[in-house]
């Protein structure tokens, strides 16, 4: 068994050039409401670029830093953003019904994704060292400790909390972001819906959604 | 295209794209109200709650903080896992109780922990909190009982001049001078750091114990100030106009209704509602009638709506996806 052919191999049938830097689309591709994801993509590049930018000088510099404050400002509008773009995408999705034609893993990434971002955004508004972070830290300790994993992921632990923000988390949510393009990119743009519905003998609601 | 793409997309028109114009522009667009938003409106920053300012400012809340916890009425004394063994106190839904799973990982013991221990490193300090804490550490539990409660009631009606507590007359024991001790501390702004020093030190980046200290009464009086409280949708707003998680809107919207508003067992409640939610999410797509939903509601229209009027009258015909 050689792995690297193997990877080749998977490259070459799931994902080529023209997939990854796509120069055509198909024509229905064609409204803003494709664009939502693409903002919630370039909000996480500006969360990434504005937290590497205060990952050198530390979650309290902007209390003390005009500069360092307007960086932490970014930061929390590019998340704000990343947010609204990843909301309105999963409600656009749904409406197109996207998950047809074989694509419910893709939608099964998007919504683990979302999920990791939601830790993210949890883990990132107790790095503020502000009263919101000391008062959402007591207070998600609880539903923490309810579902059994305050022990393990325990919000009042500052130093567990900013690790888990700029390393675990945001690897795990890239990671998870990373399988939802390469699937979509795989897979190209779902088909619009047919207007008139399914007649007796076509495939079923539902029916064309699992893997192939 | 991948050999699936080739597939799927044979006989569909296809047009000229340019993929990484289209990210430029989407990322100047973000950039742009980004820096606007972070320049005009820019970003929370409110101060957190210090034991110096609790002990200065409010003075009989400090007092009351600190006689509850010593006394053991604090609702970290008997919180069950992860910080005591009282699993009866966990939350659970029909006997099952996932936070008992892992017994208790970070053992505290809220009257030792948050008041006594930082009093005896105050003793080596001070003659006067050395003699009262050695008079209520010998004395018997039931004595200790007897002074906590009558102190903590003696607060009820407590008055302050000079920056001094007073209370009416009565059997306290040492436990005022204690308190006193505790608080002289905390307006010294010691406290949090005689909380944290017996762990690593001189590192110290686990600030459990600092941030319990205050989490019953006061933080609950300062969070509804600010509307914060959970009650008050609290998790998605942050201080003043800001936004804070609003993603999280239907998770908080669990708690303001029965039984999850009122009941012990709420934030357990809520995050299995959250589960099921979220499994069907996931299962969505094979869900008969869920599934049909968008055809039904027909907002996939304004999406598609140029490929439906395309001038050819080709759009909705083969190309199109099933449903």
């Amino acid at each position: 068994m050689n792995l690297t052919a193997g990877a080749q191999r998977f490259v070459k049938r799931n994902l080529t050039l023209e997939d990854v830097l796509p120069t055509q689309m198909p024509v229905y591709v064609n409204s803003v409401w494709y664009l939502f994801g693409a903002t919630a993509l370039m909000g996480l590049v500006l969360i990434i670029l504005t937290g590497l930018v205060m990952c050198f000088f530390g979650p309290t510099w902007y209390h003390f830093s005009p500069i360092g404050h307007y960086v932490n400002s970014m930061h929390f509008w590019s998340t704000q953003l990343f947010f609204v773009g990843l909301v309105l995408h999963l409600v656009v999705k749904f409406m197109m019904a996207a998950w047809r034609d074989h694509r419910w893993s893709t939608w099964v990434w998007g919504l683990l994704s979302l999920s990791a971002a939601i830790f993210a955004g949890l883990t990132g508004f107790l790095m503020q060292t502000s009263w919101d972070s000391q008062w959402i830290a007591v207070q998600a300790k609880d539903a923490m400790n309810a579902i059994g994993i305050g022990g393990f992921f325990n919000t009042l632990n500052t130093g567990q909390m900013l690790t888990v923000h700029v390393a675990v988390v945001p690897t795990v949510t890239l990671i998870f972001i990373g399988i939802h393009l390469l699937l979509v990119r795989r897979d190209s743009p779902v088909k619009p819906i047919s207007p008139k519905p399914a007649k007796a003998g076509a495939p079923a609601a539902g029916e064309k959604v699992g893997p192939r | 295209m991948s050999r699936r793409s080739d597939e799927y997309q044979a006989g569909v028109p296809q047009k000229s794209y340019d993929l990484l114009f289209e990210g430029f522009i989407v990322l100047g667009v973000v950039l742009a109200i980004v820096v606007v938003l972070a320049a005009v409106v820019g970003s929370p920053d409110y101060p957190t709650v210090r034991a110096t300012d609790v002990a200065t400012l409010q003075p009989v809340a400090f007092d009351q903080t600190a006689a509850t916890i010593l006394s053991g009425q604090s609702s970290l004394q008997t919180y069950g896992p992860p910080y005591t063994n009282d699993n009866d106190n966990a939350q659970k839904i029909l006997g099952i109780s996932p936070a008992t799973w892992a017994g208790v990982r970070i053992p505290i013991d809220a009257a030792k922990v948050l008041v006594l221990d930082p009093l005896a490193k105050l003793a080596q300090l001070s003659p006067q909190v050395a003699t009262a804490l050695d008079e209520y550490n010998t004395a018997s539990s039931d004595q200790q009982d007897a002074w906590n409660t009558a102190y903590l009631k003696a607060l009820d009606d407590a008055t302050v001049s000079n920056g001094r507590v007073h209370v009416t007359n009565g059997d306290y024991g040492p436990v005022p001078t204690m308190v006193d001790g505790l608080r002289s501390l905390a307006a010294a702004g010691l406290l949090e750091g005689a909380l944290q020093s017996d762990l690593r030190i001189p590192y110290s980046l686990d600030n459990t114990r600092a941030l319990l200290f205050f989490e019953d009464d006061v933080d609950h009086n300062v969070a509804g100030s600010l509307d914060m409280l959970g009650s008050q949708w609290g998790i998605v707003h942050e201080t003043g106009a800001y936004p804070g998680a609003w993603w999280l809107g239907p998770y908080a919207l669990f708690y303001q209704i029965p039984p999850m508003n009122a009941s012990p067992n709420g934030d357990l409640q809520v995050a299995l509602i959250m589960l099921v939610i979220f499994l069907i999410l996931m299962f969505l797509p094979v869900i008969p009638g869920l599934n049909l939903i968008p055809r039904g509601i027909h907002l996939y229209r304004l999406v598609w709506r140029d490929w439906y009027h395309r001038p050819d009258g080709s759009g909705g015909e083969a190309p199109t996806g099933t449903l």
